[in-house]
């Protein structure tokens, strides 16, 4: 790490208006420096990783972003009253709204980041489209969209973008002009919704193209260097997965070309601080510029493992006035760095995001890990769903993927749904591997989303782990014979038999136990036949020895094989980690329970009475409550309503026919 | 300030702890011919008790049991396997009764104890797949031993029923006495001790009263019935022709009649209300817990599997028992040096501290006395007592006599019958005549009683009763004057020799239920572990009165 230059105006205690694993990143730097840190949480964030991080934190109440994060006003108050003398945004929230920033300089506070004006300019992308082209960046032609009309002469495929905002809201895809005009009205409706402002414009669509993306930095003298590219190519509906430096995917003339517009489209607008320039790269190697990001990148950990460099630190530097402390000469690119996202999402059930408490957060390895969860946070729905970022530094991409794909591998966030699978099976995949990884990656590798982990003998290993828990913590539970030895039988007809649901498949069990030894029978149990007699028992017979067991620890020799396992029992939800992977496994329930039993044959008369009413003929299809007939009974008038769906088959009784108590009334078969 | 953060016992919190008893040293050689000679002879004899298990499942037939199934009905251990609580373990009782008898091995009947919803209960349930499940001689004699066990006992019963009622052709047999389990069903719910029955198929006549005694009911949908008359029956009767669900169908009870208090959806919803219902019961068990340290035994437990002899004439030393038996092998003998053929003191077995009795030989005069003062002094501090027997009877001849052995072996019959602390028996070897009585044996009503393969039981030893009788026929002969026919007494002294040998084994025993079973030898600790346990579902509490002591 470079040292630091004297700064003019040295920060000495800095307020971190962000949230998760940004503002902890952020304080990090800022107390290696010698500055104090101040946080801010919403309500929900209270016991927030990120609030034990910074030196003290201001409540902020509320719990979505916008009663919290986005109180732009209450920062600012905030920061003042803490005495803080500048204020980092992180990512997100504020950190690209040009009016915040300006109140924050009018406050007399320093802002991390860009100008005001430079925000505003290059924060819409149809103005910044034009910087870049003055500036001679490479770039395609855009067509602007006057409110209400149409464009014509567009060459298709083409996009329609919004100016403002991004993380593909207002965004949609045109194959053919007729669906144009539905396409200009959409996105300018979703772009009002999303960012008060409908201004859209139209540009060739790139498709195989890959995502590249120019680190600058520049200070306030007139100085702009790069930071190398990065390449963010694989991205699921336009929010990045796995970031990589420097990209493996583009020609050294390209790089040369991006790196220079870059910097010149920066130095043309005397872009201060740090920033993101991005690119598109077409198949053909048409390049064009997207937009710039006036802020901190999510993925600027892979340029600090490329080039050294801390970014926070050099953010800082510029901030108050100090002049970059390093040349563009200084900056080489050592290495090959991959950064992946681990989100509470589930890609094999369509990326449904994942709430809750997580009771177990473990990312072993020896690589960077930013992140602002532990064990026993809350992953709540108001925020976005990033857990953790992963970055693996190699001295190849190879290498740099193995090592990440290990750590992955043994991942495990227990009590929260991750894509931890998807990211291993991609890191080992050949198109990733091969570097062939246009923005379409994950759609071209369904395969990828798909994947459940860790399979054959090893998720055996994990699910043994798992029966060998349940046993342990069963065993250790059992008050009054505990003493015995698991599942004694004197005379034994069969073993501990258990069904688990694995990830939506059911795995059948069947234990019988030794003193430090057990049999298991993997598979479906033989059922009885038609004929009722038992069918040909097909299952596996794996031989286990025990070699140490404890409350979260299962080692255990399955044919030979040493495993140890990991566990995390939570009921009858049993999570294992072993070296070849992670695997939760849960406990089929013994008994279903059934709804009070309903009448077998239908609704019958409370007590004796006259029938007044009959609301119900044969053939009717008839709902669970629906009202079948009304009896008087003792001067009440008796509501009888169907006690399931189904079919009328018979109405016993007419208007004025004399029931007795316990008669049944209409006959409702199956649906 | 310190803090406990495990459940600690004040055992765990001493750094010495303090038991009873020192750990006793074992001199046997599991590499010695005698041993090994033990040990594959006691293998053999549990092969032939482990076929008899094997085959108790399927008594009904495959016909039966493919029937059973294909109603989509659970055979009766496998209901058993879905009740109790996962990797608990269930001790059947009495699982080879009717062995040698006109009634299959076990009866029609599974009986033991396991634990459902954390309390230990004793389940019982019968196999409709035999005779359908039918009552028969064997399983009423077996019933009613296991309601003495549930009321001396105090477990919680559940019954599993589904059964035809009587085996009408061996009425003589079965109906008189056999009221007596209806009554044995409302006493225990005076008693406070609960029964819950599940009906998972027909309750006929008299069985009826199953659910009828019971404090709970459960009627599986569309398969559990009850009623004193079957539709035949109400025709011969009073001519009213009728089906079986409006007779005693499970919605009729549990809608119209109110004999059933649960409707259960299905066989598995029957068994989860069971489940229920003893989860709300809150069961608390009288006796105290396991107090005494239960760390297991430094000798390996598989190695009782040679300590006994294989031929039950030649001694064995019964410590050897003990050591892989008793927690930690630790035993405070009492009185070593004083009568020591029966050796007695304290130790503890899965932490539940008993007092032990077990024979090194015959009883004397001194073993008797020294037996009588044991028995008062657990009683005394109501501690529980294990009998190992090994046991060829008392010490015959003058000497005996003139020494006072009858008299002194009334002491011991007169501490063993009114000895109130739960007794359980071991039979480890032989029980022959007095000696059976004098070491609490069937007669004497022990809590349970548990027998080795190797076990023998009779009056006396084959080969002395049949020479009593050569002795007595000789002497009927010298009384008639006439000559003794050698050829003809030699060929009846062999046939009765024979005779009593085959009716001495263990599988003869437990077939008549002398018996609660034939337990593997290593096994022993954990079977004698749940009895204990099970014991101690009620109160501990040693007797202070006896019979007139004959001084």
């Amino acid at each position: 790490m470079n040292t630091v230059a004297p700064a003019e105006h040295r920060i000495n205690k800095l307020m971190i208006a962000n949230r998760g694993e940004i503002a902890v990143r952020i304080a990090r730097t800022a107390h290696r420096l010698g500055i104090d840190t101040v946080g801010v949480y919403s309500a929900t964030d209270a016991r927030a990783v990120h609030v034990n991080a910074v030196d003290s934190a201001v409540a902020l109440g509320g719990q979505t972003a916008a009663e919290s994060y986005l109180r732009g006003e209450s920062i600012i108050a905030a920061a003042l009253a803490a005495g803080c003398d500048a204020i980092h945004p992180g990512y997100g929230f504020l950190a690209e709204n040009a009016d915040f920033a300006q109140k924050v300089v009018d406050a007399g506070l320093v802002w991390v980041g860009p100008t005001p004006d430079q925000i505003r300019i290059l924060g819409n992308k149809v103005a910044a489209k034009h910087v870049a082209i003055a500036a001679g960046v490479p770039t395609t032609e855009i067509t602007e969209v006057a409110p209400g009309s149409i464009p014509d002469g567009i060459s298709m495929p083409a996009l329609v973008k919004a100016a403002a905002g991004g993380g593909g809201r207002g965004m949609r895809v045109v194959r053919t002009p007729d669906e144009l005009a539905d396409a200009v009205e959409a996105a300018a409706r979703e772009a009002q919704a999303a960012f008060g402002d409908s201004t859209v414009f139209v540009e060739p669509l790139i498709e195989d193209g890959r995502h590249i993306e120019v680190q600058i930095i520049g200070d306030s003298f007139g100085n702009v260097i790069h930071l190398g590219e990065r390449e963010c190519s694989i991205q699921r509906r336009n929010q990045k997965v796995v970031e990589e430096a420097p990209s493996a995917g583009i020609t050294d003339e390209t790089r040369q070309i991006v790196l220079a517009g870059a910097v010149a489209l920066a130095k043309s607008v005397g872009y201060q601080n740090a920033g993101t320039v991005e690119f598109l790269v077409g198949a053909d190697g048409t390049i064009t510029f997207l937009e710039v990001n006036t802020r901190l990148q999510v993925e600027h950990p892979v340029t600090e493992a490329v080039t050294g460099l801390d970014l926070v630190e050099l953010q800082l530097i510029v901030a108050s006035s100090g002049s970059l402390p390093v040349t563009q000469d200084d900056v080489s690119i050592t290495g090959h760095a991959i950064e992946v996202r681990l989100v509470a999402e589930d890609p094999t059930t369509g990326w449904i995001p994942s709430t809750g408490t997580i009771m177990l957060f473990h990312i072993p390895g020896d690589m960077r890990v930013d992140t602002g969860f532990d064990t026993g946070s809350e992953v709540s729905p108001y925020y976005d769903s990033l857990l953790a970022k992963v970055i693996s530094h190699g001295r190849t991409r190879g290498e740099a993927a193995a090592a990440l794909a290990r750590s992955l591998r043994t991942t495990q966030v227990v009590g929260i749904s991750t894509n931890a699978n998807m990211l291993v099976a991609l890191l080992a995949e050949s198109d990733f591997l091969a570097a062939n990884t246009p923005t379409s990656y994950l759609l071209d590798h369904p395969e990828v989303e798909a994947d459940t982990g860790v399979s054959g003998d090893d998720r055996l290993a994990l699910l043994l782990g798992a029966v060998f828990a349940s046993e342990f913590s069963s065993r250790a539970a059992d008050a009054v014979t505990g003493f015995a030895p698991s599942g004694w039988r004197n005379l034994r007809t069969t073993g501990q038999r258990q069904e688990w649901n694995d990830g939506g498949e059911v795995r059948w069990t069947e234990l019988v136990m030794g003193h430090d030894t057990a049999d298991v029978l993997i598979g479906a149990w033989p059922r009885a036949g038609d004929d009722g007699s038992l069918q040909e028992d097909t299952r596996r017979h794996v031989s286990v020895r025990l070699l140490d067991r404890g409350p979260q620890h299962q080692v255990i020799e399955i044919d030979g094989i040493r495993a140890r396992v990991e566990t995390v029992v939570d009921g009858d939800s049993i999570h294992c980690r072993s070296a070849a992977g992670v695997a939760s496994f849960a406990l089929e329930p013994r008994f279903e329970v059934h709804r009070a039993v309903g009448p077998g044959a239908g609704p019958v008369s409370p007590l004796p009475g006259t029938v007044i009413a009959v609301h119900t003929e044969v053939g009717d299809e008839v709902t669970e409550g629906q009202l079948l007939m009304v009896v008087e009974a003792m001067k009440m008038e008796h509501q009888i309503t169907a006690s399931a769906d189904g079919l009328v088959t018979e109405v016993l009784f007419a208007i004025g026919d004399r029931v007795t108590q316990g008669d049944l009334l209409v006959k409702v078969g199956p649906p | 300030m310190r803090y406990c953060l495990r459940p600690c016992s004040t055992v765990a919190n001493l750094g010495r702890v303090s038991k009873i008893g020192t750990p006793l040293a074992s001199k046997l050689d599991p590499r010695s011919e005698r041993f090994q000679q033990n040990r594959d002879a006691m293998t053999h004899l549990w092969a032939e008790v482990a076929e008899q298990l094997a085959s108790v499942p399927g008594i009904g037939g495959r016909r039966y049991v493919d029937r059973h199934r294909k109603r989509d009905k659970l055979l009766v251990r496998e209901r058993i396997e879905m009740l109790v609580d996962p990797h608990t373990p269930f001790l059947e009782l009495s699982p080879l009764a009717g062995w040698g008898t006109q009634d299959p091995v076990g009866v029609g009947i599974a009986n033991g104890i396991g634990v459902v919803e954390g309390v230990e209960c004793a389940i019982t349930g019968t196999d409709m797949t035999y005779r359908g499940g039918s009552m028969n001689p064997s399983s009423v004699t077996k019933g009613q031993r296991f309601h003495e066990i549930v009321r001396e006992n105090r477990l919680p019963l559940i019954v599993l029923n589904e059964s035809a009622g009587a085996d009408l052709p061996r009425q003589v047999d079965i109906f008189v006495r056999g009221g007596e389990s209806f009554r044995n069903l409302t006493q225990l719910s005076r008693l406070g001790i609960p029964s819950i029955t599940v009906a998972f198929g027909p309750n006929t006549a008299g069985g009826a009263y199953t659910p009828g005694m019971s404090d709970y009911t459960v009627f599986v949908k569309e398969r559990g019935t009850a009623y004193l008359g079957g539709p035949p029956l109400v025709k011969m009767a009073i001519d009213e022709i009728v089906d079986e669900e409006t007779l005693g169908g499970a919605e009729m009870h549990a809608r119209t009649s109110g004999l059933s208090d649960y409707l259960a959806a299905d066989e598995l919803d029957g068994l989860r209300h069971v489940r229920q219902i003893v989860r709300h019961l809150r069961w608390q068990k009288l006796g105290p817990g396991p107090t005494e340290p239960a760390d297991p035994p430094l000798f390996d437990p598989a190695e009782l599997m040679g300590c006994a002899s294989a031929d039950v004439r030649i001694p064995f030393e019964i410590r050897e028992v003990y050591v892989r038996v008793m927690d930690g092998s630790r035993f405070e003998e009492f009185k070593p040096l004083y009568g020591d053929k029966l050796v007695c003191g304290w130790g503890s077995i899965h932490g539940f501290p008993v007092g032990v009795l077990g024979n090194n030989g015959i009883l004397f005069s001194e073993e008797a006395a020294k037996g009588a003062q044991f028995i008062q002094l657990c009683n005394r501090t109501d501690t529980p007592l294990l009998f190992m027997h090994n046991i060829t009877g008392f010490m015959v001849g003058s000497a005996a006599e003139q020494g006072g052995i009858i008299r002194n072996g009334a002491k011991l019959i007169n501490a063993v019958a009114n000895s109130s602390v739960p007794h359980f028996n071991l039979m480890v070897g032989a029980s022959y005549g007095a000696g059976n009585y004098g070491m609490a044996g069937k007669a004497y009503n022990p809590r349970f009683i548990f027998s080795w393969p190797n076990h023998r039981i009779a009056v006396m030893g084959p080969k002395q009763l049949a020479g009593v009788m050569d002795i007595v026929a000789r002497n009927a002969a010298a009384g008639r004057g006439v000559e003794v026919d050698e050829e003809k007494l030699l060929a009846q002294t062999t046939a009765l020799e024979n005779q009593i040998e085959t009716e001495s084994t263990a599988l003869y025993s437990t077939g008549r239920m002398w018996d609660d079973g034939i337990i593997h030898p290593s096994d022993t600790r954990t079977v004698l572990g749940m009895a204990l346990s099970a014991a101690h579902s009620n109160e501990i509490v040693g007797a202070t009165e006896y019979g007139v002591w004959r001084h």
